[in-house]
């Protein structure tokens, strides 16, 4: 099974070399057989004595990364839609991508996204579904930048791709959490320990996680906004990837996870509200579109709602409804987004005020869009799987079952309702595409060509597509005997036999409720002209859009309002900021620990002329903050110096001692130097506040060091290993002086390297001269 | 076989003393540089080789036993890093004679290279803590060197800053040794771990433990005080910015792994707690500071905090998984960084300027360039199956387990707009239209060492399995310092 998956991705490596060939043969030709090989390969599970295979092959299995492909009932009605609805896709490419475009590119991303998406599905993995997840994501982005070199193309592929990685990162912190409490990667074992995960404290998190993971990917309402700017992308890729396949990955996701969070309330509630609100804003939203794949775009995104509020609802007939209406789904709206691609292309625009009276020039591309719309309608006809599932959905908007809190029995109570009234929109988008392409006066003036029929091959797959609208329509029993019950029995738990007739009798109550959604929609249908206006009171200027403008924008805008704040530029700054933070954590610490330690016990007497030297040491040091001169402050110093090489002779260390007096000399010859040549001081004009803050922290910072100097002497707990040295010296160092032994001997290293920083400074300074006078070389 | 844990050290330093004879015969310099580089390749190869099969090498240098004299201490943390920083270094060795004028590689340019590499080695494999300032001092002096080098204006202005805070915090790092000798009276640190463990860390040693902290996070450039950091790392040459930011923030950020794992770590509970909170705060602004500029080699810059808190983060948690996450990011972090700056710089040269508002549609002419940046992004910001991926994904379990939540939180939100930050990047500046009046220029010399740092990073990520038992082999040593002071104080 790996094989499968993995195939597209391998073959995209020659693709490029194929496509040197596109003007002896179209590229999608060649691509054409990769994912027909794929679904003829897994028809061969269809039957009724199918089990749920696994194939495992190790990748880092010392982290429970493993290609552990598992294909059950939905699985195999995904990667069915995968490779079936994929082969039909490269097909009307084939006609509708010309040869002048960059056909390798896209074929490459098009067979990287056909393994990732089987990846998805097929993967029991949770961190491998997670890698094939966020692969969809990234081809995604590439097929919707592929006209790149427009505004619009680059704006959908970034927007989709935040939002699309935004919700994979986070399932991927869901699936990290169900990792650690189930101690398990793979979904089948997480499912069969289902009862310690919801017993889980941290459960609800990453049910959180998972859910956003899955809204985000399936366009649910707020996130849906990525779905219609994904549109830049060429119509194979929108009839395959963001109605067909990708965007169901989120279905997918949650329909594998409701083994597991089926049983907690809060999982229906969530939802079934994501998923109804998604029902009914999307398809409100849909007749409000001039577009005709941005009419398609709401359209598939209120579908996706509508699944997944049955997947909400959990209850057998809803699981089944929903397994059932994705099948549909892809196949009505697969035809739909090429009938849209077709008219583009024969006619130039996709702006449905400029079309109209299509159906003389081009009947059989009506034709195929006559069956889809009706069907994506649920208009009562035997012939139409749409209005199957529709009627499945009705039905099992009503045998919800009383949940134990105020809100579920509360969205128990609504649900039928918002259901109508999203079906009733839904009718009302789906006559509007119709009519107002191929109904209607036709205005040639306002089209870009003359329109005319397509070619053949371009009717094709939507033909296909179209013929199974009407099979499955027809013969409903068909699929749902074995293919959708398996799906759904992988879903629910428990096999799940459900016969779907056509005629339910009048007293039906979802037949009832379709016969609603026909009256009133057809009624909002003619009238649609006089209600228009509604959508400049609601949702007027309110748009999640523009949510995410606003924060894109602001996200740009504040970080930089906020780093050029504290990236002042200014050395006094960085250090006052430096300084205090370590005051403020290093005091929290002593305080915390008890650090402080003050101890005089073990000191010595203080002589006067020690005393003496330490206060000229502290009057000098303080003495360089008001001088005013340069040559002041360098003498200033000079003193204190002085002052600590006097230090080391009263402590009998006289070699220390010369050598800090040959350091400060020299320094100070140094200084006096180069200041010659630099500017005088200048006072600093801050204002006060800044100055008393500098003088706290300044103070501050002396204090501290005083203090954790003084409590660290109070702390010497251990004897120090210069006693060893002492004692070693002359034995083993062969030397009478200590310090000599210790610098050249037994901490050799330490001095080897500080004349190498010794050498590097040299090397350095006479580099940074050398550089600027040499004239020589370039 | 103990002289083997020196030998990483000393050939750097003999190479740059070498190489300082004849700057100006630059065939042979660069010809010596690679051969030099190469052979030290091989030898810290061996060394990671004998020390994963054999255990650590011990060095006592000049013969004075532990705890008295300098200690080398080649365990498997240090060759791992000196390993990695060999890998990217000799990826800079073969970009710098493209990306450098002649006459800045004459002025001693692989001298002063080669003794960062002596400094930063030195800084992995040393167990003494006033040699380990010893070689922050050598590592410091040549990059004060190296980011001067040319002398021009706007870096002797970003260089001061950096000069003159480092010398801050080498200053404050002696002082904190001087408290720590103090109170414990040594500075080999087996045996200052030994000593702060039969005290049990009390009294003043946190407080000493966090100046410690704070001398190594300010060069680990940690929140707040990574100041210094973006701009002194974005003016210089790639090849410099490529070392500086593979490199020296990694010091910093591994001698904090070191003194915690080891030596402080019996108040986890206060000080490995403050370590989250920076960590998380280091994403925060590290990805805000990458946000918002249009600077290509500053976005790189800014990317390090993030990744740095990343690693801390795994500190602060201290647990088994977290600290295996911790070190894996750290290898991941530093040859993708070394390979960001090398491609951007690249990028850059291409374009003629790093700013992003001045050139879209690269990709015409840059193909090759664009996949690697896209691919870059990706493998930066941690997304499946490349290397990030899989220290994340360490790290994200040793917290949930530890049921640390909110800065899983921030990980998983920084990692989206670093990837935001990257692409940025990939959107503006390579996809577009085609300007037909531009005139490429050829980058093939610089994109080599590019693809062979970025194939290594997708090998750590697809090829995890080869690596990850040694990371975690690495963890379960460190998280119990008895391993490291028995084998430096009885072995």
């Amino acid at each position: 099974m790996i094989f499968t998956v993995l195939i597209p991705l391998l073959l995209a490596c020659f693709v490029p070399f194929i496509s040197k060939f596109k003007h002896k043969i179209h590229t999608g030709t060649v691509i054409f057989f990769i994912p027909l090989a794929i679904f003829f390969y897994f028809i061969q599970f269809i039957g009724s004595g199918f089990e749920p295979i696994r194939h495992t092959y190790s990748w880092i299995p010392s982290l429970g990364i493993n290609f552990d492909f598992y294909l059950d009932g939905l699985s195999l009605l995904f990667v069915l839609l995968i490779s079936g609805i994929g082969a039909l896709v490269v097909l009307y490419s084939v006609y509708y991508l010309d040869r002048s475009e960059p056909l390798g590119h896209f074929y490459v991303y098009l067979l990287m996204f056909m393994s990732a998406m089987l990846g998805v599905v097929l993967s029991d993995n949770v961190f491998v579904l997670y890698t094939f997840w966020e692969l969809t994501s990234i081809s995604s982005f590439l097929l919707i930048g592929y006209w790149h070199f427009k505004e619009k193309s680059r704006y959908g592929a970034l927007k989709s791709m935040i939002i699309t990685i935004f919700g994979g990162l986070s399932m991927f912190g869901g699936f990290a959490l169900l990792s650690v409490i189930s101690g398990t990667t793979s979904i089948q074992t997480m499912i069969a320990n289902a009862d310690v995960i919801l017993d889980n404290p941290y459960m609800p998190l990453a049910l959180g996680f998972i859910l956003l993971g899955a809204f985000t990917k399936s366009a649910q309402f707020p996130f849906h906004i990525w779905l219609p700017d994904a549109m830049e992308a060429p119509t194979p890729v929108s009839a395959y990837l963001h109605s067909a396949t990708m965007v169901k990955a989120g279905l997918y996701l949650v329909a594998r996870f409701s083994m597991i969070f089926g049983s907690y309330e809060w999982f229906f509630i969530i939802v079934s509200i994501a998923g109804i609100v998604t029902l009914c804003w999307a398809s409100y939203m849909a007749v409000h579109q001039t577009d005709l794949k941005a009419i398609l775009a709401f359209s598939t995104i209120s579908q996706l709602g509508m699944i997944m509020a049955m997947l909400g609802f959990g209850t057998k007939a809803a699981v089944f409804a929903a397994v059932f209406h994705i099948l549909n789904h892809a196949t009505f709206k697969g035809s739909l987004f090429m009938v849209a691609g077709t008219v583009d292309h024969e006619t130039g625009t996709r702006d449905i005020r400029k079309l109209g009276g299509l159906l003389t020039f081009m009947p059989i591309t009506a034709t195929l869009a006559l069956f889809g719309t009706f069907s994506m309608a649920g208009i009562p006809l035997p012939f139409l799987n749409g209005f199957y599932s529709k009627e499945l959905f009705f039905e099992s908007t009503l045998d919800l079952e009383g949940g134990a809190s105020g809100i579920a029995g509360f969205l128990i109570d609504v649900i039928p309702y918002l259901a109508v009234f999203g079906s009733i929109f839904t009718f009302v988008y789906a006559l509007y595409f119709l009519f107002g392409t191929f109904g209607g006066k036709t205005q040639l003036d306002k089209l870009v060509k003359k329109p005319h029929e397509a070619p053949i091959g371009m009717l094709v797959s939507p033909g296909i597509l179209v013929l199974g609208v009407i099979l499955i329509g027809l013969f409903p029993s068909a699929v749902n005997g074995t293919f959708i019950a398996h799906a759904a029995e992988a879903v629910y738990g428990e096999p799940i036999t459900k016969d779907v007739h056509f005629w339910h009798g009048w007293d039906s109550p979802a037949f009832q409720m379709s016969l609603v959604v026909v009256g009133l929609g057809a009624l909002l249908v003619t009238t649609r002209r006089k209600w228009n206006g509604i959508y400049q009171v609601f949702p007027g200027k309110l748009s999640v859009n523009k949510v995410y403008d606003t924060i894109m924008g602001k996200l740009n805008a504040y970080s930089r309002t906020i780093t050029t704040f504290y990236m002042s530029g200014s050395l006094r700054n960085y250090m006052a900021i430096i300084l205090s933070t370590i005051l403020v954590v290093t005091v929290g610490f002593m305080l915390a620990t008890d650090g402080f330690t003050i101890d005089f016990g073990n000191l010595a007497p203080i002589t006067f002329i020690e005393l003496t030297v330490v206060l000229i040491i502290i009057a000098s040091a303080i003495g360089t903050i008001f001088a005013k001169k340069n040559l002041a402050v360098i003498l200033i110093v000079g003193v204190a110096g002085y002052g600590v090489s006097l230090l080391f002779l009263i402590y009998r260390a006289p070699d220390l001692a010369l050598t800090q007096l040959v350091v400060e000399t020299v320094s100070v010859a140094l200084f006096l130097l180069c200041f010659y040549h630099l500017p005088d001081l200048k006072r600093l004009h801050a204002p006060l506040s800044t100055r008393t803050t500098n003088l706290i922290i300044s103070v501050g910072f002396g204090a501290l060091m005083t203090l954790v100097g003084i409590s660290a002497h109070s702390s010497s707990w251990f004897e120090t290993i210069s006693d060893y040295f002492i004692e070693t010296s002359k034995p083993i160092g062969g030397g009478s002086n200590i310090v000599n032994v210790i610098l050249v001997d037994m901490r050799g290293l330490d001095t080897l390297f500080e004349i190498t920083v010794l050498g590097i400074a040299a090397l350095a300074i006479y580099t940074l001269i050398k550089f600027k006078t040499d004239k020589g070389g370039k | 076989m103990s002289n083997l844990a020196v030998l990483p050290i000393i050939i750097p330093l003999i190479a740059g003393i070498i190489l300082a004879f004849f700057p100006k015969k630059l065939a042979l310099v660069r010809t010596l540089t690679k051969v030099f580089i190469i052979g030290n390749l091989a030898v810290a190869g061996f060394s990671a080789w004998h020390v994963f099969n054999h255990g650590s090498i011990i060095l006592e240098t000049g013969d004075w036993a532990a705890p008295y004299g300098i200690i080398i201490v080649a365990d498997q943390l240090s060759v791992l890093l000196v390993l990695t920083t060999n890998i990217m270094a000799a990826a800079c060795a073969f970009y710098a004679p493209y990306s450098l004028p002649d006459r800045k590689e004459r002025y001693y340019f692989y001298t002063f290279f080669f003794f960062l590499i002596t400094g930063v080695s030195g800084a992995f494999l040393t167990g003494d803590i006033f040699n380990l300032f010893v070689f922050f001092e050598v590592l410091l002096m040549a990059s004060y060197a190296l980011i001067v080098l040319g002398g021009d204006k706007v870096q002797l202005r970003e260089s001061v800053k950096y000069v003159f805070i480092n010398l801050f915090s080498s200053m404050l790092f002696v002082t904190a040794v001087g408290f720590l000798y103090g109170t414990v009276g040594t500075v080999n640190m087996a045996q200052i771990a030994q000593r702060v463990q039969e005290v049990d860390q009390q009294g003043i040693l946190t407080a000493i433990g966090i100046l410690l902290f704070f001398v190594f996070a300010v060069k680990a450039a940690l929140f707040p005080l990574y100041y210094w950091m973006p701009k002194s790392y974005a003016v210089p040459n790639p090849v410099i910015s490529a070392l500086f930011g593979a490199l020296l923030t990694k010091v910093g950020i591994y001698s904090i792994i070191r003194v915690f794992s080891l030596i402080f770590i019996h108040r986890i509970d206060l000080t490995h707690e403050v370590f989250i909170w920076i960590a998380g705060l280091s994403m925060i602004f590290g990805v805000i500071g990458a946000l918002s500029t249009n600077n290509i080699k500053l976005i790189i810059a800014y990317n390090i905090i993030p990744a740095i808190g990343f690693i801390l983060w795994g500190i602060g948690v201290f647990n088994q998984e977290a600290v295996s996450g911790a070190i894996y990011y750290l290898i991941h972090d530093m040859i993708i960084k070394a390979s960001l700056f090398l491609l951007v710089g690249t990028i850059a040269y291409a374009a003629g300027t790093s700013d992003l508002r001045k050139f879209s549609g690269l990709i015409h002419y840059y193909p090759f360039l664009g996949w690697l940046l896209f691919v870059s992004g990706f493998v930066l910001a941690g997304i499946p199956p490349f290397s990030g991926f899989i220290g994340k994904l360490l790290l994200l379990k040793g917290s949930l387990a530890d049921e640390k939540v909110a800065v899983v939180i921030i990980a998983l939100l920084s990692s989206l707009l670093i990837l935001y930050s990257i692409m940025k990047i990939f959107i503006r500046g390579f996809w577009g239209e085609k300007d037909d009046t531009f005139e490429p220029k050829p980058v093939k010399g610089r994109t080599a060492p590019v693809v062979a740092l970025l194939a290594l990073s997708v090998f750590l990520g697809i090829g995890a399995e080869f690596i990850y038992p040694s990371v975690e082999s690495i963890s379960r040593y460190l998280l119990d310092p008895a391993n490291y002071i028995n084998a430096v104080l009885e072995g």
